[in-house]
């Protein structure tokens, strides 16, 4: 193979990441399952991965160009391709080794449109990967996300206590009804199924768990479980312990919006000075939506 | 045919921390080959298509007063079930400990021996372990197999000679642990891996599928054996296309192997060698992975303790 031979045309994007293990973390965080097909967006703004299964769910990851420690776009428009992308997170991990921060370069195009990896930070020992894109599927329905009125109808929980309250649903499994009211201020889970089991979040009884909460008037759907699961199920394990706050909003028709925040700083015995609190710079965090669709048949549910 | 040895302190700890950890990852059943002098524990050597290792003892790396006998040149081997094995070792280790007052107080004590097992007509061989603690003496069984036939032997023996063959360039590895990491998480992007090897004291691995292909490089390794400087021109281009054409110069050469019996071979690492020297055999036979023991405290290689792997190619691959 000589790829050195036709020096081939400014390559749309070349970019340089210190932290592996952070965009690891990011996109095993939309992983839902083994086989899952990614479609990568890249723009001056930074590279965007968007997947999503069967009409219902879908996933986005957001990693600005803020987060890249060298980011060179030279495309026009906005370039898209399809990767998988369960072997992508296989293909990134095998780069990240522990209890160090590796620094790689990610490259796009290469000679035969694939998408180049290398580690750049070791002189004797190099690992590298050519990852094959295909041409993307069309995204097959828009999230548009619409506020649902002037107030928005909007929740922000510790992550670790959202995944664990998503996590208990399975039992009673397949539908989940998500209410909010204004009074009591409160967040409802409530599973129907081989079984009733209901989980409330008290805004103000415990201010710890419900760090914000925004509502004018009760609302209510139903998501299926397996979608709902898929929002929390991969969270990586740096996202429970920072335990920021997941955002969750209600849209129009009932969309929900679940947002985490991942970290993508180096690793922390670089940045001694990162104080106690675990403050990063946002510049550092990858940023994580999951839309899902609410059930079809909801009307009765909604006054 | 008679065998009787005492396990030395440094024979129990070379044993039960570091080569009966590693081996067992190498399989469960292995020949143990006693000669007049070396101690052997010897997997795969008689099927072709598992990773074959070659652990090799002199008689004092392990033992004092060694006592060995049999009508095929003082030769005895049988196959063993290294955990059984294992087992016996760690917990004579536990009495010896929990009762002992020196070294030479309790003495371990290997033998071979037929005996009678319950509800059993014939007489079965077994490898006894007999520790002798402050007030009392344990004895444990291991069950063996039949010990080899003079015939068995000789093919054993024929298989070990066939093994010793060195590659011509071989290149060293020092950080097992670095490569190791790397290839257990290359394991779930494919089943083939190839290695190439040159004689400029490079090692590349790579995994090749129709979705992606994944590589690391090792450069500027020391080089034992055939050796070359590499090529200036080469310094700029792409690892995959520096080994492409250092392979066409025929200064390298490449194997493919399975990616799970690479990473067997490195579990190696659980016997602590000091270093690991990578090669092809001659007409891309093998892949061979020497690991290397220092005397303790020095840079010397230790050579009473010897242990090689052997992989068998998938694909002979360019040579």
């Amino acid at each position: 193979m000589s790829s050195s031979a036709a020096e081939p045309e400014a390559p749309d994007l070349v970019c340089q990441l210190d932290n592996v293990q952070g965009m690891v973390d990011a996109l095993t965080a939309v992983r839902w399952k083994r086989l899952q097909d990614a479609i990568v967006e890249l723009s001056e703004h930074g590279v965007v991965f968007i997947v999503e299964e069967t009409g219902c769910l879908q996933a986005k990851v957001y990693l600005q160009r803020e987060l890249f420690i060298r980011y060179e776009y030279g495309a026009q428009g906005r370039p898209r391709f399809g990767v998988s992308l369960g072997l992508l997170v296989d293909c990134l991990n095998t780069f990240s080794v522990p209890g160090r921060s590796t620094m790689i370069e990610i490259r796009y195009p290469g000679p035969d449109m694939q998408l180049l990896l290398k580690s750049v930070d070791s002189l004797d020992a190099c690992i590298y990967a050519e990852v094959r894109t295909r041409i993307p599927d069309t995204i097959s329905w828009d999230y548009n996300f619409e506020p649902a009125g002037s107030t928005p109808l909007s929740f922000t929980v510790k992550s670790a206590a959202l995944k664990e309250a998503i996590d208990d649903l399975e039992w009673p499994g397949s539908s989940i009804q998500i209410m909010l009211q204004p009074v009591p201020p409160s967040v409802t889970f409530k599973g129907e199924g081989h079984g009733d089991l209901q989980i409330d979040f008290m805004y103000y009884v415990n201010t710890d768990l419900l760090t914000a909460f925004s509502c004018d008037r009760q609302v209510s759907y139903r998501y299926k479980y397996k979608f709902l699961r898929a929002t929390t199920s991969n969270i990586p394990s740096s996202v429970i312990k920072d335990n920021r706050g997941s955002k969750v909003t209600m849209g129009r028709g009932g969309m929900l919006k679940v947002q985490h925040l991942v970290s993508v700083a180096r690793t922390s015995v670089s940045h001694p000075h990162i104080d106690s609190a675990g403050y990063q710079q946002p510049s550092r965090i990858a940023y994580i939506e999951f839309f899902v669709k609410p059930e079809e048949d909801e009307d009765a549910v909604n006054d | 045919m008679k065998f009787k040895a005492f396990l030395t302190e440094n024979g129990v700890n070379l044993l039960e921390k570091r080569f009966l950890p590693a081996l067992d990852k190498m399989g469960k059943i292995c020949h143990l080959y006693l000669t007049r002098d070396h101690t052997m524990f010897l997997h795969n050597l008689l099927s072709g298509n598992e990773v074959q290792s070659i652990a090799q003892f002199r008689k004092e790396a392990l033992f004092d007063d060694y006592r060995i006998s049999s009508q095929n040149e003082d030769r005895i081997a049988f196959a063993v079930d290294i955990s059984l094995l294992h087992r016996a070792i760690r917990s004579s280790v536990s009495i010896c400990t929990e009762f002992g007052n020196g070294p030479t107080q309790n003495r371990l004590q290997i033998k071979l021996v037929k005996k009678l097992p319950p509800n059993c007509t014939q007489p079965m061989p077994f490898l006894t372990f007999e520790t002798k603690g402050y007030k009392s003496a344990v004895i444990q069984d291991v069950p063996i197999s039949k010990p080899l036939s003079r015939a068995e032997v000789l093919e054993l023996q024929t298989a070990l000679d066939m093994a010793q063959d060195l590659p011509q360039t071989l290149v060293q590895i020092q950080d097992l642990n670095q490569l190791q990491n790397f290839v257990d998480r290359m394991k779930h992007v494919g089943d083939l891996l190839n290695v190439s090897i040159s004689k400029y004291g490079d090692l590349y691995v790579q995994i090749s599928t129709t979705l992606i292909t994944l590589g690391a490089e090792f450069q500027k390794l020391l080089v034992i054996g055939e050796q070359v400087d590499a090529p200036a021109e080469d310094r700029h281009l792409s690892a995959q296309t520096r080994s492409a054409r250092a392979i066409l110069r025929g200064d390298a050469q490449s194997v493919q192997v399975s990616v799970k019996h690479f990473a067997k071979s490195l579990q190696c690492h659980l016997a602590k060698p000091d270093c690991a020297f990578y090669g092809i055999a001659p007409q891309g036979a093998c892949l061979t992975v020497i690991f290397q023991f220092f005397i303790p405290g020095s840079h010397q290689t230790d050579k009473s303790i010897s242990l090689h792997c052997r992989l068998p190619v998938l694909d002979p691959g360019s040579s």
